[in-house]
């Protein structure tokens, strides 16, 4: 009886301490910051609708190269979405249809970042997947894999293909049938409720600890897409400091560190060197993780 | 028997041979008369050749008429026999070493043989000899006699389209090793050309003297009217030339000489030839058939189609093919002539060209494939077919029209039979790999159902947080009831325990029922009663065993306080004193009795819970 307790508040100390974790954690910047801003349910159906019309017309004006209009229609496209976003109103639909607007207007940083914001949101999106594969093939930086590999994705299918939500909800769904049972594993002594009540308990334990892992892993880690044509990456924090290698629109780093208008990262992409003054040295390309500070205005923050 | 037949197997095989032979070696007699140089100094000697081609059953043949020269000695006689390709030929040369007499120049007369009956000659050899010595040590050859190179078209006019061949000819003496061999083609600009199948190698006899020839072919077709230069075409190349040393060397160098042969030496040579200018003339305006979409050469045609009997809307493949002389590739699809544009749904043919010859002239073949529905019932054949092109031979426009081919139109209404099974061959060849045409992104969502805000986090909803613990207080709770319910039918001490205080209570209730009604005897027995089954219920010991010095000893045991011990002590003797004695006490000593039982029973219940 008392393993049971003990078994008890261990998982629900560890749901909290996960929870308030994550709370800590928060979500990405600039969705704190508009949190103050409200936005109704209602009007940001109109306003997704709106966006929605205008995207599909300029598909359409691209088909019958009027790229101009298309352009225009992009924009405003684009604003709708962002403005639906800035009112708190945070769905994988929003990011995923800004993700599509920002690649026809050609800032594939920028469709990557709100491509990779939709992933959290919708991890079994078929679409969004080969959308963001499709996207990052055309970005100029080779990219050093660090996919996992399938095996692992069904193995632990459930972290991979739950957002945070579904996985609360698993959480909290569980909670509540393992108290359920034993509730009446100490009301009436059911040997087969106790085997039960093991189960639950070990599935519980694994939710939270994914749940932990994912929240970790989205918000614990920043991560950004390089937003900006070319991006030079410098030893120290300032222009003075001495360019160490370059990175293009839409390669991934992940952000350890800031000071004042700077971001010291680390990318996972294929690096390539800027060669000395000297003429005709070649360029030298490594698949390694390399340090460097870049200004914050090229990196988007997912 | 057998033998037999293997005998005549033999003979015939022979006899075949022989015929073949025969017609090999009869064909192409000639005569031909070489020399080695054609401009020679007194001093040097003069090589004479005369070859028979295509036989070498021959006598020799006559010597010609020479001034200027004595002959040396001759005839020495080589045959030869070339088998290329499987094209065998022959040949028999008479080798003649002549000194000149004098300077000036010479022509060797025409040689003439006689074979079965028919008398060949030979060409003129023109010799010059000059009586200036070559002062040079290294006797460096007259290179422009030796390697030269020609460019030529097959003709200096032409048509617009019209095909003309371009030739390079690279001309090197016999038996010169040339080697590294670099060639530049000419710019053809507003030609569009094709290659004329491969290098071709022969020799050609020019002044006597006998050069190997490379020869490229283009096709060039012109693009555009006037005058039209197509610039010289380069060669370069290495030239390597045996040379004797001179002849002041010392004996050990013409040995030497002797046992590795003769010196060489590599010239690089370069050779361009001259620009060519083509006038090429516009297509005449005259006599230009409306169906005339440009072709020009010279052209047939021949339409087939497999389905004869068809319904509406079934769809009819016409296999155009126009074949003949001309740049095949650009050439446009015939004309369907039809009396009723609605008659036939046309759809836009595909087409597959096959170059068919190259060697002379390009030659080929263009396969249009249009497909045509009937769309009425009533239509006896499919549309004429007409095709037109220029015909720079004649310089006139020509066309070409097939007569409409007799078809049978059903009606389509027929009910389509449903496929239920295919069958696995079919299926099998009918698969192919998909061809990805463009990459692009996968439209955008517009599921509003789903559109609800995802950002609210449900771990930090402070209402679910809090909820959470509701069951868990709910099952601690049940818990710790059921563990009590237990312990109060299993541990019979907890149960006296967990009952003594309301018992009593109860009793103590009765004492106050004894007060109100005056009863002092029963009122001390409620309230001893009440003391004594409370203490014996909290130390778990029996009613009897409840006397006041083991209730102190059990008390101290428990930790209970000396003056709570005292008060014990004293009401347990007070109140059976009283119960016994016949002075119950007025009714406020009582109720200060009850009242320090109650007060005594809670610091009790205070010191042993």
């Amino acid at each position: 009886m008392k393993l049971r307790i003990f078994n008890l508040l261990f998982l629900v100390g560890l749901f909290f301490h996960c929870g308030m974790h994550g709370a800590d954690c928060g979500l990405p910047k600039s969705e704190v910051r508009n949190q103050k801003y409200g936005i109704s349910r209602d009007a940001a159906i109109k306003l997704f609708t709106d966006a929605n019309e205008k995207y599909l017309q300029a598909t359409k004006f691209i088909a019958s190269k009027k790229i101009q209009e298309a352009d225009q229609h992009l924009k405003e496209a684009a604003i709708q979405y962002e403005t639906i976003l800035a009112g708190g109103f945070k769905n994988g639909q929003i990011y995923y249809n800004l993700g599509n607007t920002y690649y026809r207007q050609g800032e594939l940083g920028k469709a990557i970042v709100n491509y990779r914001r939709a992933e959290q949101f919708m991890p079994r999106s078929a679409d969004l997947d080969a959308n963001l594969r499709l996207v990052k093939g055309f970005t100029e930086d080779r990219e050093f894999s660090t996919e996992i590999p399938p095996v692992i994705r069904r193995i632990f299918f459930w972290f991979f293909f739950l957002n945070q939500n579904e996985l609360s909800i698993v959480a909290v769904s569980l909670y509540v049938v393992l108290m359920i049972s034993l509730f009446f594993s100490i009301i009436r002594k059911y040997a087969w409720l106790r085997r039960v009540m093991v189960g639950f308990s070990i599935a519980l334990f694994v939710v939270v600890v994914s749940l932990g892992s994912k929240i970790y892993s989205e918000q614990g880690v920043n991560r950004g897409v390089i937003i900006a044509t070319k991006c030079e990456v410098r030893y120290g924090p300032g222009e003075e400091y001495e360019t160490k290698f370059e990175i293009h629109n839409g390669a991934e780093c992940v952000i350890e560190d800031e000071k004042d208008d700077w971001y010291r990262v680390y990318v996972n992409v294929g690096v390539k060197q800027i060669p000395d003054s000297k003429e005709g040295a070649e360029e030298n390309v490594r698949d390694d993780v390399r340090r460097g500070w870049l200004q914050r205005k090229y990196v988007d923050v997912i | 028997m057998r033998k037999y037949s293997r005998f005549f197997t033999l003979w015939f095989g022979i006899v075949i041979i022989f015929v073949c032979s025969e017609k090999t070696f009869a064909q192409d007699i000639r005569l031909t008369a070489t020399v080695d140089q054609n401009v020679l100094t007194v001093n040097d000697r003069l090589e004479l050749t005369l070859t028979i081609h295509g036989t070498q059953d021959t006598p020799p043949p006559l010597f010609p008429d020479i001034e200027g020269f004595t002959l040396m000695f001759g005839p020495s006689i080589s045959a030869q026999t070339r088998i290329i390709n499987g094209d065998v030929s022959v040949s028999k040369g008479f080798t003649y070493v002549l000194q000149p007499v004098a300077k000036g120049k010479f022509t060797i007369g025409p040689s003439t043989v006689e074979y079965k009956g028919k008398v060949y000659s030979s060409q003129p050899v023109n010799v010059e000899v000059v009586d200036t010595p070559r002062t040079s040590g290294s006797q460096s050859p007259d290179l422009e006699k030796l390697i030269f190179v020609d460019l030529s078209t097959d003709k200096s006019e032409a048509y617009v389209y019209e095909q003309v061949v371009l030739s390079f000819k690279f001309y090197f003496q016999k038996e010169l090793p040339v080697g590294d061999i670099d060639y530049v083609a000419p710019a053809t600009k507003n030609f569009m050309e094709e290659k004329l199948g491969d290098q071709r190698q022969y020799e050609e006899i020019r002044d006597g003297i006998i050069y190997n020839v490379l020869e490229l072919r283009t096709a060039l077709f012109p693009m555009m009217s006037g005058e039209l230069v197509i610039s010289p075409a380069t060669l370069k190349c290495n030239l390597i030339i045996q040379q004797r040393r001179d002849r002041r060397n010392t004996p050990s160098d013409s040995l030497f000489d002797d046992f590795f042969g003769r010196e060489q030496k590599r010239y690089p040579v370069e050779r361009v030839t001259g620009s060519i200018t083509l006038k090429v003339k516009s297509l005449p305006e005259e006599g230009k058939p409306k169906e005339f979409k440009g072709a020009v050469g010279t052209y047939n045609m021949e339409v087939t189609t497999k389905a004869q009997q068809v319904k509406v809307g079934d769809p009819i493949t016409l296999s155009m093919s126009v074949y003949g002389e001309g740049n095949i590739q650009t050439i446009n699809e015939p004309v369907l002539v039809m009396s009723n544009e609605n008659e036939f749904k046309l759809y836009s043919a595909e087409s597959s060209t096959q170059i068919t010859n190259r060697e002379e002239l390009i030659r080929g073949r263009k396969v249009f494939s249009k497909v045509i529905e009937p769309q009425a019932t009533n239509l006896k054949s499919t549309p004429a077919i007409v095709f037109s092109f220029f015909d720079p031979h004649s310089g006139q426009y020509k066309t070409i029209s097939k007569e409409p081919i007799p078809i049978a139109v059903e009606s389509g209404e027929q009910e389509v039979p449903i496929q239920l099974t295919i069958s696995q061959d079919k299926v099998a060849t009918a698969k192919q790999q998909v061809q990805i045409l463009t990459e692009d992104i996968l439209p955008i969502m517009v599921n509003l159902s789903s559109l609800r805000n995802q950002g609210n986090r449900i771990y930090k909803n402070p209402f679910i947080i809090t909820s959470l613990s509701i069951p868990a207080v709910l099952v601690i709770a049940s818990f710790l009831l059921t563990r009590h319910k237990v312990r109060l039918t299993s541990d019979i001490g907890y149960a006296r325990k967990r009952r003594a205080r309301a018992l009593a209570k109860k009793r103590l209730n009765g004492a106050q029922l004894a007060l109100n009604q005056n009863l002092p005897r029963e009122f001390y027995a409620y309230l001893s009663k009440a003391m004594s089954d409370y203490l014996a219920d909290k130390l778990n010991i029996s009613f009897a065993s409840a006397t006041e010095e083991n209730v102190s000893i059990l008390l101290r045991q428990r930790g209970v306080g000396d003056d709570i011990i005292r008060e014990v002590s004293h009401g347990l003797t007070d109140f059976d004193h009283r119960r016994f004695s016949k002075d119950g006490g007025s009714s406020d000593e009582m109720e200060r009795s009850l009242k320090f039982a109650e007060e005594l029973i809670t610091k009790l219940e205070k010191q042993l819970s």
